[in-house]
């Protein structure tokens, strides 16, 4: 059963380097911040509990590392469309993510390779504190 | 793994080095494993949680009729199948945990030379191949490197990289993850 008439997914030949993604803005909720450590299956107390993670020398609970992956996954796939294949995520972390902030992460096309048909996106998602992740996803996109 | 024994606390400069080079190759704690298969309830609950509508994770009738031949998983959920999260220790692990003894981990070895404070600075995964549904995902994990002592902008310290490898019920790898840490030496008050 289709909920619904599926998004067409990006062609190889229509992506160029230098197009850019449509940006990503999270709120970071403190719900959010547990519904995604819970989810991932992290339960390490950084991540739901306030009063561990001020004794752990952090002003708050603060976004685990499984979820920035699965932010920055669904950054490039809202993009793609659903018929894409991602290869790679790597990423470089900085500074946290706290409830009460906002993360919006931007992209473009920065390399693409004709050989399998996959693009590059170079990555940044910012909060109030600066960088939290940068990047680059490696996405194999249809013919 | 003798090399990896002994008294470690007075370990410093190129001792420790030596100490911690040993490690390089060698495997890094129990093989993680998940006591049920890929599947779609915990993927829904990532994909709520996440904000993440993709019908190649969400919608069979898509996901059937598309490229990629049915559900799959978000790839970067890669790590969350094998999180060991409340559950009791397998007894694998727990034959693990006693052969291991008194063995220090490379992580424990650095916190034993004054390294006690770490923070993660990069993860990559690589994916290669699509997760559906029925697959049994394990994980071993191996200390790829471990960096010579490094001034960084939270303290001096060091790098180590451990890599680890996921694998299905065939044995065969279907994505890694490189996850770098800095393990530093927390500035005192009065630096």
């Amino acid at each position: 059963m289709s909920e619904a008439k599926a998004r067409p997914t990006r062609r190889f030949d229509s992506v160029k380097v230098g197009d850019t993604l449509p940006p990503l803005s999270v709120p970071l909720s403190r719900t959010l911040i547990v519904a995604t450590a819970i989810a991932s299956r992290d339960y390490q107390d950084v991540h739901h509990d306030p009063t561990l993670a001020k004794e752990r020398g952090s002003p708050d609970i603060f976004m685990n590392i499984l979820t920035t992956n699965g932010f920055v996954g669904r950054f490039v796939t809202d993009w793609t469309g659903p018929e894409a294949t991602l290869r790679k995520v790597d990423i470089r972390l900085g500074a946290p993510n706290y409830p009460g902030d906002e993360m919006t992460i931007e992209g473009s096309v920065t390399a693409r390779d004709e050989s399998n048909r996959t693009v590059e996106v170079s990555l940044r998602g910012r909060n109030r504190l600066g960088d939290h992740v940068t990047g680059k996803v490696v996405v194999a996109l249809p013919a | 793994m003798s090399t990896n024994e002994g008294k470690t606390a007075a370990l410093e400069g190129e001792a420790l080095m030596k100490v911690l080079e040993s490690y390089a190759g060698t495997q890094d704690g129990a093989p993680g494993s998940c006591p049920y298969p890929v599947n779609d309830a915990m993927i829904h609950h990532w994909c709520d949680a996440i904000g993440d509508r993709n019908p190649a994770y969400l919608d069979r009738g898509f996901a059937e009729s598309s490229s990629h031949g049915g559900i799959i998983a978000p790839p970067t959920m890669l790590q969350a199948w094998t999180m060991r999260g409340l559950r009791p220790p397998t007894p694998e692990e727990e034959a693990w945990a006693k052969e291991a003894g008194d063995r220090k981990s490379v992580l424990q070895v650095l916190d034993a030379a004054g390294f006690t404070s770490v923070v993660a600075t990069n993860c990559e995964q690589e994916y290669f191949r699509e997760l559906h549904p029925g697959d049994q995902l394990t994980h071993v994990v191996e200390i790829e490197s471990v960096s010579p002592e490094k001034k960084t902008g939270l303290g001096v310290g060091h790098f180590v990289t451990q890599l680890y490898k996921f694998m299905d019920a065939e044995g065969a790898v279907v994505g890694t993850m490189r996850f770098r840490i800095l393990k530093f030496r927390p500035p005192r008050a009065a630096d």
